[in-house]
């Protein structure tokens, strides 16, 4: 009760403070849902580009060899 | 010597982000919007540049159709693409922070839903660039394509000038208020982000010159 008194005297409710508190967690989760899109997003699409940079590397790899065999020179041999 | 300048602002931006997360999380709440608030310092900087890969997208495709270089046609591609994730991120964080702030995911009014036709305008460049296999005629394409889907930028700005909407007036030009002494806070947000998105684009650019290798080392093969 005594720890309830100043509450008392200023009007303000238990319940006032715990809304209070749980938009005050809301507040925090949204703004980690926000931050955490935005890395999401920036991981998945260098991740992205990074598959697209290996692939280009195997095609470019496998086009050479293939010419390096089908070149003349390399048929004479 | 790109690479290793590459390397450092790369670990530059990392820096300045991390550090910067630090120096925002202590900042007080918003009288008004409480902790969430403290989205714009990611929500802005996306949306900002965002909007500047999309003037550069602009410039290249007009210098391509001038000069015919295919270096612009990389430019404009790499900075489209990487401008596309960009926006992609600005919207996400706008959803939720409106989800915050206003009750609800989404709203059709004039800001988010051209900032929505813009994404979609520029995914449809990409589409239309694989849909052409003839590198002139896809670059000739893609470039009178990006001219036009640039008109929606300057609604996408202007918006909440221009119409009543539920997305607040701009914080720096117009009737919203920005704590003065959170300004270098996102100034330095804004550089990390731009930095990141001048990384990605060069990397993309890269990608645009093996793709081009790719394709003469087809040609070669078809021609043997």
């Amino acid at each position: 009760m005594i720890t309830r008194l100043p509450l008392l005297f200023s009007q303000i409710t238990v319940e006032d403070l715990q809304r209070e508190a749980q938009r005050l967690q809301h507040d925090y989760t949204f703004l980690s849902y926000g931050l955490t899109a935005a890395w999401v997003i920036t991981v998945i699409y260098v991740l992205m580009m990074v598959g697209r940079q290996r692939k280009l590397k195997q095609e470019i790899a496998n086009l050479k060899a293939m010419l390096e065999e089908k070149s003349p020179s390399a048929r004479a041999r | 010597m790109r690479e290793k300048i590459l390397y450092v602002l790369g670990a530059l931006a990392v820096v300045i982000l991390v550090w910067n997360i630090n120096t925002i999380v202590p900042l007080p709440a918003e009288r008004n919007q409480g902790v969430v608030f403290k989205i714009i310092f990611f929500h802005v900087p996306l949306a900002i540049s965002a909007m500047l890969a999309s003037g550069v997208a602009l410039i290249a495709s007009v210098m391509f159709l001038i000069t015919k270089n295919f270096e612009y046609d990389a430019l404009a591609v790499s900075v489209t693409e990487v401008g596309l994730a960009l926006l992609a991120g600005n919207l996400v964080t706008g959803s939720i922070w409106g989800r915050q702030a206003w009750g609800i995911w989404w709203a059709w009014d004039a800001r988010l839903t051209s900032a929505l036709v813009c994404w979609l305008l520029y995914a449809g460049y990409l589409m239309l660039r694989n849909a052409i296999e003839e590198p002139t005629q896809r670059a000739t394409f893609a470039a009178v394509f990006s001219i036009f889907a640039f008109i929606d930028v300057p609604i996408v700005i202007f918006s909440i000038k221009w119409w009543r909407t539920q997305h607040p007036q701009p914080v720096f030009w117009g009737g919203g208020s920005f704590p003065a002494d959170w300004l270098p806070h996102f100034l330095w947000n804004m550089l990390a982000i731009a930095l990141v998105a001048a990384l990605m684009v060069d990397v993309r650019l890269r990608q645009e010159e093996s793709q081009r290798e790719l394709d003469s080392l087809r040609r070669m093969a078809h021609a043997i």
